[in-house]
């Protein structure tokens, strides 16, 4: 089942675990080489960041791209400056999920609602924001369905719009619930150090 | 409104210097590989041009690996333009790698090193890449420089598709080449995000009515629909060189403790020859062979020998092309004498091009050559006395004089160089026979002339 593909991934990833700061922090090492890295909030078990580093196809080491949580912002992005970057003032797309929904919040958007219009596109598996002033236009994936390769369903979806923020959030389904209630079942029995450093093998 | 644009003007136009080779941009050869007397700034030397044209399709061909050609022949007669000119021919796709002989001596890095990286510098290959690039109309530029004419520059760039706007900040390299592009508003652009590389597709269909004058070459496109920022795949090609680099960079939080030593370990060098050989296997990529030039090849020394030759029977091994302008001489490393200082056994495994003097009508040609890229007009008279010089002192010092004689005459406020000029500059600048010659004369009033006497012998 296809479901199940992602969970044996999962699985079978190398995991490190490490509570820090109030959160439990996990690192997935992949058999293709990719790694992931999440953040879970000690209280409500809510996901809190995750994010996402592979190998270009020469070999070098990529940035990590977040799918969920704050952007990074760190002193790689001052380097960049000498190219080009987006100014400050443009829409900023990020994703925050609730326990029941995929929330995404796209800030610096001071245009009232009737402008936006938010869809599904089954045939891209992708949710599409417009604007009928034409100055916002997003494509974006629903990252979590695609990889338990599960149909978009477009009564799921909805939005609002308050303090220059449209947030659109996407129901999520029962499998995706019983998958992420396992997973944190799972996580929880990982031994994480609690506070302090990682056990590091001298060589 | 020129007074303000010149600043702006100073900014894009880059003056290119004059190198000694500047002039050559070919081989000069017809389809059939004949060599032309005259043409793409190569004079002469018939038959070695025509046998660089017959590596040079052995080259393009790219199924041979690891073959080895010498240029040799006595100094100022074209060895190093001829490399040049095989470089030029090539064209930007295919790898060429130009050292001195010296450049791998360094205390950093081991000989072998330095001849590794630069081996495997001069082999390409051709991949497919995922980038982003950012491709829309242009709707607006705009770039404040400072009041003080210093500082940096800042810029705004907004774009749009069919769908969306966004505003970029510029930083200072993409500013320049935004201006150097001359990219303006109705322009439908691509911006490679990770390098800057801007292209620029056409004017936009909306623009089309504008009474604007252009020139009869410019497209109109649709502007771009949907998101700004798009991931293409490109195909581009880096050397084996740069694979190793970024694979043997020290990852994690050692990379702070490990300086940058320069090597690059076998192990990083093997397992990348498999991996491309896979990706070439897959269909992924495409090796192209290239060209690593070393001039004044006399200068390696044996170990350097050894390793060529045996870094010539590897299948991922470039062409090689040497060049030098010595005769029967010492082996760099040992006592023996040997043809061109190289062991015999290397030299086995060549193909030798010979170059010959100029002769007269050549020399005179490649002076006016030379006379044309420096911007120097030259009076017939001056030109033949000029040639004289060239073929009794050398082709070298009488270019040396176009210039010099072109300031002088300038000084003169004279447009064209006249004997008078080239007279004055011969008097002023000496060739390397009268400096050689006053030497013996006034050897004895120069200093440490006392280090000859016997007496000096004990250390």
């Amino acid at each position: 089942m296809a479901v199940q593909s992602w969970t044996d991934i999962l699985k079978f990833s190398k995991k490190t675990a490490l509570i820090h700061d109030g959160k439990r922090k996990i690192h997935y090492l992949f058999t293709d080489g990719k790694e992931m890295s999440e953040e879970y909030d000690l209280k409500t078990d809510e996901l809190i960041v995750r994010k996402w580093r592979h190998k270009s196809t020469l070999g070098a080491q990529s940035q990590w791209q977040v799918e969920v949580g704050e952007p990074l912002a760190g002193p790689d992005t001052s380097l960049d400056s000498e190219v080009i970057k987006e100014n400050c003032s443009n829409p900023l797309l990020m994703r925050k999920d609730t326990k029941t929904s995929f929330q995404w919040r796209i800030r610096n958007l001071p245009y009232p609602k009737e402008v936006f219009s938010v869809s599904v596109e089954p045939s891209d598996r992708c949710i599409i924001v417009k604007t009928s002033n034409k100055k916002y236009y997003k494509k974006f994936n629903v990252t979590d369905l695609d990889r338990n390769e599960l149909p978009l369903d477009n009564s799921a979806l909805s939005f609002s719009h308050a303090n220059n923020t449209l947030i659109v959030s996407y129901k999520k389904p029962k499998e995706i619930l019983t998958l992420e209630q396992e997973l944190l079942k799972e996580l929880k029995k990982l031994k994480g150090t609690d506070e302090g450093d990682v056990d590091c093998k001298t060589q | 409104m020129a007074t303000t644009k010149v600043p702006e003007v100073r900014d894009i136009t880059r003056i290119e210097r004059i190198g000694a080779h500047s002039h050559i941009r070919g081989l000069g050869l017809d389809d059939a590989l004949e060599p032309r007397q005259v043409s793409q700034g190569m004079v002469g030397q018939l038959a070695s041009r025509r046998a660089a044209g017959v590596i040079l399709e052995m080259i393009k061909d790219g199924h041979i690996a690891g073959r080895a050609v010498l240029i040799a022949g006595q100094p100022g007669t074209g060895k190093t333009a001829i490399a040049m000119g095989i470089a030029q021919s090539l064209g930007p796709d295919t790898p060429f790698t130009a050292m001195a002989g010296s450049e791998i001596f360094s205390l950093e890095m081991s000989k072998t090193e330095a001849l590794s990286q630069a081996f495997r510098k001069a082999i390409g290959v051709r991949i497919k890449e995922e980038t982003e690039i950012i491709e829309g109309e242009v709707v607006e530029i705009q770039i404040d420089r400072p009041a003080t004419g210093t500082g940096a520059k800042v810029g705004k760039l907004t774009l749009k598709t069919t769908e969306m706007e966004t505003i970029y900040d510029l930083g200072n390299k993409m500013i320049d080449s935004l201006s150097k592009e001359k990219v303006q508003a109705g322009d439908v652009i691509t911006i490679d995000k990770a390098t800057g590389k801007i292209s620029k597709l056409g004017r936009s269909f909306t623009r089309a009515r504008d009474y604007d004058a252009m020139g009869a070459q410019t497209q109109f496109v649709q502007c771009p629909e949907g998101e700004l920022q798009k991931r293409k795949e490109v195909v581009h090609t880096v050397s084996l060189h740069e694979i190793d680099v970024i694979n043997s960079r020290t990852q994690g939080f050692l990379a702070l403790f490990s300086g940058d030593t320069g090597e690059i370990k076998s192990e990083v060098r093997e397992q990348i020859n498999a991996k491309v050989c896979e990706w070439r296997e897959e269909g992924k990529a495409e090796i192209i062979p290239g060209v690593l030039f070393i001039d004044e090849v006399h200068m390696l020394d044996m170990e350097c020998f050894s390793f060529l030759n045996r870094a010539l029977e590897s299948d991922l091994s470039p062409v090689l092309i040497m060049a030098t302008n010595r005769g029967i001489t010492r082996i760099r490393g040992t006592n023996y004498q040997s043809p061109h200082g190289i062991p015999i056994d290397l030299l086995d495994r060549l193909l030798i091009i010979a170059t010959s003097p100029y002769t007269e009508k050549e020399t005179k040609q490649i002076l006016k050559i030379r006379c044309e890229e420096e911007d120097v007009e030259l009076s017939e008279e001056a030109h033949t006395v000029l040639t004289r010089i060239g073929m009794e002192t050398s082709l070298r010092y009488a270019i040396q004089l176009i210039s010099t004689a072109g300031l002088v005459c300038r000084k003169r406020k004279g447009t064209e160089v006249q004997v008078e000029d080239i007279k004055r500059v011969y008097s002023l600048f000496l060739d390397e026979a009268r400096s050689s010659q006053y030497m013996k004369e006034y050897q004895d009033s120069f200093l440490f002339n006392e280090t000859q006497t016997p007496s000096m012998d004990t250390s």
